[in-house]
């Protein structure tokens, strides 16, 4: 079957595309809004990433995961909410850990952690409740190597100034609320860690506090706005304005219902995930670019046409290409879902989902929306000619 | 089209064969690679931390807590040179932690007051009028110490993790209060989180002379109030003889005492009092010199004590003339030097084996111990060896299937020929990346991987552009020889464009990145960017000589 080339796709289609635009956008319509509805009632899946939190990944020592063995063992912690999931194969799971407040219950725990780790002695206690403060005790008089050890069982460095005087055998540390909820994202993975390491074996921590989430999801906001305008505007100096926003609203088809399918499938929203969306972003605009520039070159070939005919011509003629390039990239894409692991599923998933979407976007909803933003092949062919006359 | 100018031929089969041989360390098994000089080796993709396992910290500095301490020490000073200027004030207080307001209770004295902030630092700041006196650092000393504070740690830090040299950890400064610290193939962070925390301790013991002159290095009796230290030579001697060795004794957990290794290891030892002489509290200041040309000019540590450490070490020095003293650093002896004279100047120098650099390094410790700033974790990403294992699994076998459908897809759909040639163009093309993140030091990471192999996928498209509309311009009744040369043509913009839409958002993706993150808009925009030479200038080199060479009247597309 490989000795000679198969047109995939026959070379001349005549499909009228533009004519089931409004089924197109009814359709699409209905998609987005349910996936705007989506995300903002059921929300999305935030990984630590954004949300902050702890994600464990864990491989039973022996035999087979259990989960609801997982459940009791982690449900008892009181480190908040814990969901657990089989990640990969049936023998490892992924351990997340909601965000930890810098609450008392958090210093409880450091207590818990540094009697197990560092000694029975040891105590742990909250300050004043307007402040973080943290108070620990000793056992007895240890000199400050010890007790920089025995502190650092709870992930916490100490300065030279922060440890106890002569005759003392305790120390407060001063911290603010904000800077007890950063450390007790290092306390919980301790208790957590101590909790189940008996029968699993750990092969991977995350933890991200709640400033850095904070910063991600910020930051990804921004990113996500920054591609958006940035290709709207290479479109719209390269073409008219009403290629740019067209292409804008195919894009924001495109990433609104990749968020959906995240609702949808209950998958993990990460930074993997966000970067899913911005290569979908990047690369659906591919197809709008090629059908908008034989538009434009059909436009002052054939002056006759009525816009919907000509757009109809335009689809129908790189029909073959649209298609053959979102095939390339979905059998790539296609080979990471089927074994990229775990770690890469949402990842595929969104972008093969992305290769698809960007597709359809391309063909039905970019040139619908030029007839609706009234572009007028008079007044492009003006422009285009009044250019020429310049050179 | 077809007349491709012969040096660019020539310069396209050169950038191919150097990007092949850039790219090719990467492919070769490990024991042909030792084979080669350390300068191709070099040339070579770093594994990110998800692949071959390590530690990412993100550490925050608490600046606030240095400046507060800093302000609680200029109201010392302030309240100390009042009362020496015999200002009386209502009130002398930090405020919200920027300054020291000071109320005064005669605006007559403000000049005076005056006179008192500038005797304690000439560059503080004084604003507000009448009785109340708004004293601060300036903005620029205070950037200068934030500096200070971020470079010191990253110092220290560097030292407490990579002691012994060997694990290359990354550690950069973030931002203004934040430091990366990246550690390839670490297992226990516990372990990591400790030495974070240690300090260099410094301490002078005088040397057992009654038991050195026994000549027994590790004597198996000792009066209760001696023990065995390690010398620091020893050390590096063991160092050099056995490295797992010494690995066992700097990670052994929990640490071992100085007279643990001694008597597990057997390193050159000495045996001193355990009684301190002066310790590294009583340490003003430290720094690195050298010794005057007489005596060799080897780099040395210069070191000055505080009122009582000074007269301690007189005391202990005019004491014990003849015997030896021992400078004990953290678990190690660095030389035991014999008392001359009474040393009562306040100050002294270490000498020993030292390169500049470590003289530097010690007596930085010395100066700061401890960390200046307290230091949270504020991210954590740890991934085990194995699982970095699995992951470089799954990627390689993504990638390998992935091309495998991508050039299936144009061999079916193009035929052996033009699929032949799209999938040349995709392979060099990868060269290409992989030469490019060769060259320039970049990680590859699992989601660079799927960066990879969206490439893959992408770099055909160009190609069936080209093809698609060198099949429209046959329809169109064009001859072989013109189809092929106004398709090339026609979809060139078409080429340039989707490349450069999606090269955008790769780049936006880079200045957004986080970690991993980075590693995936690394590859993928690098792709796109040597994919703008494949498409072009490559793949129309490939057709040119096609034609040239088979004079075709027919195209097999």
């Amino acid at each position: 079957m490989l000795w000679r080339a198969h047109h995939l796709i026959s070379g001349k289609t005549t499909f009228d595309f533009l004519g089931k635009r409004k089924i197109a956008l009814i359709a699409s319509t209905v998609i987005n809004v349910l996936s705007i509805v989506g995300v903002f009632t059921l929300g999305l899946n935030f990984g630590i990433d954004f949300e902050g939190g702890i994600a464990i990944q864990v491989r039973a020592k022996q035999g087979d995961i259990h989960l609801e063995n997982l459940r009791t063992i982690t449900s008892g912690l009181g480190v908040g909410e814990v969901s657990l999931q089989e990640f990969g194969d049936n023998k490892s799971a992924l351990i997340r850990v909601q965000r930890q407040e810098g609450n008392d219950q958090c210093v409880a725990h450091a207590d818990h952690v540094m009697k197990k780790r560092a000694g029975d002695g040891w105590k742990v206690e909250p300050g004043a409740a307007t402040t973080g403060d943290v108070t620990f005790t000793s056992p007895a008089s240890l000199d400050s190597a010890a007790w920089r050890d025995a502190v650092s069982t709870v992930g916490l460095t100490l300065q030279d100034r922060q440890l106890p005087r002569a005759n003392s055998n305790s120390v407060k540390i001063d911290m603010s609320h904000e800077q007890r909820a950063e450390w007790c994202q290092q306390v919980a993975i301790k208790l957590v860690e101590d909790a189940i390491g008996g029968q699993y074996e750990l092969r991977g921590t995350e933890s991200v506090g709640p400033k850095i989430g904070e910063e991600l999801m910020h930051s990804g906001v921004i990113a996500v706005l920054a591609t958006l305008g940035a290709i709207c505007l290479y479109v719209w100096l390269r073409f008219e304005w009403q290629f740019g926003v067209a292409a804008l609203v195919a894009l924001l088809h495109d990433v609104i219902s990749t968020m959906g399918l995240f609702v949808l499938l209950h998958l993990d929203f990460s930074l993997t995930a966000l970067a899913a969306v911005l290569t979908i972003a990047g690369y659906s605009i591919n197809d709008t670019v090629v059908i908008f520039d034989r538009v434009r070159e059909n436009m002052r070939r054939y002056r006759k046409m009525s816009l919907i005919e000509l757009l109809n011509f335009s689809v129908n003629e790189t029909l073959s290409r649209t298609l053959m390039t979102s095939g390339t990239v979905f059998v790539a894409v296609l080979a990471l879902v089927l074994f990229g692991g775990p770690v890469l599923y949402s990842f595929s998933i969104a972008m093969l989902w992305g290769v698809v979407v960007g597709t359809y976007s391309s063909i039905w909803i970019a040139s619908a929306m030029l007839v609706y933003l009234k572009l007028r092949p008079e007044q492009f062919r003006a422009k285009a000619e009044d250019a020429k006359a310049k050179a | 089209m077809l007349n491709l100018p012969r040096w660019q031929t020539i310069a396209i089969i050169v950038v191919t064969v150097l990007a092949g041989l850039l790219a090719l360390p990467n492919l070769l098994p490990a024991s042909v690679d030792a084979m080669l000089p350390a300068w191709y080796q070099a040339s070579r993709i770093n594994l990110g931390l998800d692949l071959r396992g390590g530690a990412h910290f993100l550490l925050e500095a608490d600046l606030r807590g240095v400046m507060n301490e800093r302000l609680t020490n200029l109201s010392d000073s302030l309240r100390g040179e009042m009362r020496k200027q015999q200002v009386t004030y209502k009130s002398l207080d930090i405020d919200n932690g920027k300054s020291v307001t000071i109320v005064l209770r005669d605006e007559g004295q403000r000049s005076k007051a005056l006179d008192g902030v500038r005797a304690v630092d000439p560059a503080l700041v004084v604003t507000g009028s009448g009785d109340t006196m708004n004293v601060a650092y300036p903005d620029v000393e205070l950037t200068r110490k934030r500096k200070e504070v971020i470079d010191q740690s990253i110092e220290i830090l560097r030292r407490r993790v990579d002691e012994t040299g060997t694990i290359e950890p990354t550690i950069v400064r973030q931002g203004d209060d934040r430091i990366l610290l990246q550690i390839p193939g670490i297992k226990d962070t516990t372990e990591l989180k400790r030495k974070i925390n240690q300090t260099a301790k410094l301490t002078f013991h005088l040397v057992d002379e009654n038991v050195a002159a026994t000549g027994q290095n590790v004597p198996s009796a000792l009066p209760p109030t001696t023990f065995l230290v390690p010398t620091r030579e020893g050390m590096q001697a063991l160092r050099a003889a056995d490295p797992k060795k010494f690995d066992e004794i700097t990670t052994a957990n929990p640490r071992l005492t100085p007279e643990q290794i001694c008597r597990r290891y057997q390193p050159p030892c000495l045996p001193v009092f355990k009684r301190v002489v002066v310790g590294g509290e009583d340490l003003d200041d430290a720094k690195s010199t050298f010794e005057n040309q007489q005596q060799g000019g080897r780099p040395i540590i210069s070191f000055t004590f505080n009122g009582p450490g000074g007269r301690a070490f007189c005391a202990a020095t005019r004491a014990n003339i003849g015997k030896r003293l021992a400078i004990q650093l953290d678990s190690e002896i660095i030389s035991a030097p014999v008392v001359q004279s009474a040393i009562c100047g306040g100050s002294g120098i270490i000498t020993g084996q030292f390169t500049t650099q470590q003289t530097q390094e010690q007596s930085l410790l010395l100066r700061s111990g401890a960390l200046p700033a307290t230091l949270t974790i504020i991210e954590e990403r740890t991934v085990g060896a194995d699982l970095g294992a699995d992951a470089i699994h799954a990627g390689t076998v993504a990638a390998l299937v992935g091309t495998a459908f991508v050039i299936l897809f144009m061999l079916i759909s193009y035929g052996p020929l033009f699929g032949g040639f799209a999938s040349l163009a995709m392979m060099v093309n990868m060269l290409l990346v992989f030469a490019g993140m060769s060259v320039l030091g970049a990680s590859l990471t699992l989601p660079g991987i799927a960066g990879l192999v969206l490439t893959v996928g992408m770099s055909v498209d160009s190609n069936v552009l080209i093809y698609e509309r060198v099949r429209e311009e046959k329809a169109n009744g064009r001859s072989a020889f013109s189809a092929l040369a106004t398709g090339y043509e026609k979809a060139l913009t078409a080429v340039i464009d989707s490349n450069l839409t999606a090269l955008i958002a790769g780049v936006l993706l880079f200045g957004f990145g986080a970690g991993p993150i980075r590693g995936f808009a690394t590859s993928l925009s690098l792709g796109l960017l040597t994919h703008l030479f494949t498409a072009t200038i490559f793949t129309r080199m490939i057709l040119a000589t096609w034609v040239r060479w088979r004079r075709p009247t027919e195209l097999p597309i």
